[in-house]
């Protein structure tokens, strides 16, 4: 009872308000937004173009501080080095910092048959047949060394990995060293190559019959291939939602990834525009 | 170090989900895991509330999570989507409940889907124990009753702030009469 007494002796007091409190309580409107900020949201297509952005999605590794920082060294490493927009396909000529070479520099041109890794990790592979001989390098997208990385062409492939070329003949991995940059006919539109390549007869490095590819002509292999495959199979994993759900990013911290980066990806690339733009008046 | 897969776009569940999944071996094998895993869903999409044993539960739970979070990102026009519920519930009015019925009742929801809660331990018995798992919103009788008096509500804050008030009012209150008493003698 003391205590209810008490409380209501309390009440009766009037209760201090600051002015600017009750200004503030007076002013506020919502209009839009509850916050009144705008919402930044990058495009959905962000997430194929940078997708070394996104985290390694195995809990056990994730360290949200970690991943922040490397965005932030990626973001400042980009601001010095343009590094395109590319995809498994695509032809591209990169040029890395050598000091044992007479140039200092050595330049390699190749095809992208795979790319992985994740933040300052990210690498991809160049492909090309030099002198009847195989050549695969693998190139770190944010090493240092790297000074010029230049897309020759950008196209995409039916297959996400084009490591079938190992086994391929040897014409769809060729391409010239001195090979020229061409021109997008259609820029908003990335094409998508339905090239379909011949094997080599077998021994091959994997099963490919076993992997479901899209770019590969028919194998013409005997039966008893398709059949082992077929026991192999594992046809419930489509079906598998919390596998899926294991190995990708959801949706909401994408958004919120690229929704960081997005405005300053964006400036560099109006800088780099007009600094081209510029260029190309400069010449004329 | 691998990419994210990027080929589909997730919703993130509001469930925490073990890194690594349970076998539930079964004399069919990883085909025969999603088969029982997929009678435990349908059961508790037509049920609403089931009781079994704990892992199959917490297994079932990521499940049925993603189904239902699914339905709502995509909505039933989604090739992707139907395929999953026509696989995932074995009777297929229970698909027309999912969109019909589910997704509504789950469109606004800021939390989980689904609650787990530790059923019966008897002995001797299976050793992890039983688990009732049942979709929110469900018509039964809560499992566990409501707490409606958290410490960390305004007025309980307010009622613990004006009673430590009140106490130490006393306590000046008594010191100043005993230090009277004391004079006195």
């Amino acid at each position: 009872m003391a205590i209810v007494e008490h409380l209501a002796s309390l009440l009766r007091k009037p209760i201090e308000t600051s002015d600017e409190a009750g200004e503030r309580s007076v002013s506020t409107q919502k209009t839009g937004d509850e916050s009144g900020n705008t919402v930044i949201v990058a495009p959905p297509e962000f997430r194929f173009m940078y997708p070394e952005f996104l985290p390694d999605p195995a809990p056990e590794t994730r360290n949200r501080l970690r991943e922040k920082l490397e965005r932030m060294d990626m973001l400042q490493r980009r601001s010095v080095i343009e590094i395109p927009e590319f995809y498994t396909g695509s032809i591209m000529a990169v040029t890395v910092a050598d000091a044992n070479s007479p140039n200092k520099f050595a330049r390699f041109v190749g095809i992208c048959i795979q790319r992985g890794g994740s933040g300052l990790r990210a690498w991809f592979i160049l492909r090309n047949v030099v002198d009847k001989q195989g050549v695969e390098i693998l190139y770190e997208m944010y090493c240092p060394l790297i000074q010029k990385i230049e897309v020759l062409r950008l196209e995409r492939r039916l297959d996400e990995s084009l490591l079938y070329l190992r086994d391929a003949l040897p014409e769809y991995s060729t391409f010239p060293l001195n090979m020229e940059q061409e021109r997008r006919l259609n820029n908003s539109v990335v094409p998508i190559n339905p090239i379909k390549v011949k094997l080599r007869p077998r021994p091959w490095l994997e099963r490919w019959e076993r992997q479901n590819l899209q770019g590969v002509e028919d194998l013409n292999l005997p039966q008893r291939f398709y059949d082992k495959a077929e026991k192999v199979a594992k046809p419930w994993e489509k079906y598998d939602l919390m596998l899926h759900y294991r190995k990708t990013i959801p949706a909401e911290e994408q958004e919120k990834i690229f929704a960081e980066v997005h405005s300053q990806l964006q400036q560099q690339e109006l800088k780099r525009k007009l600094r081209r733009r510029r260029g190309f008046d400069n010449e004329q | 170090m691998n990419q994210a897969d990027l080929s589909k776009l997730v919703s993130a569940l509001r469930i925490a989900v073990k890194p690594k999944p349970r076998l539930l071996s079964c004399p069919e094998g990883p085909a025969g895991r999603l088969k029982k895993l997929r009678a435990t869903v349908t059961a508790l999409v037509k049920y609403e509330r089931i009781e079994l044993n704990y892992p199959r539960a917490d297994e079932a739970q990521g499940y049925a999570e993603r189904l239902i979070s699914d339905a709502i990102r995509n909505g039933d026009c989604h090739k992707h989507t139907m395929e999953m519920a026509d696989y995932w519930l074995n009777e297929k009015q229970l698909v027309h409940k999912l969109f019909k019925v589910l997704v509504p009742r789950y469109q606004n929801y800021n939390s989980s889907f689904t609650r787990l809660v530790l059923g019966p331990k008897t002995y001797p018995g299976y050793y992890a124990g039983t688990a009732i798992l049942e979709l929110k919103g469900n018509p039964f009788p809560a499992l566990q009753p409501e707490n409606h008096n958290y410490h960390y509500w305004l007025h309980n804050v307010l009622l613990e702030e004006a009673k430590k008030e009140f106490r130490s009012a006393q306590e000046e209150r008594n010191a100043g009469t005993t230090e009277s008493v004391t004079t006195e003698s």
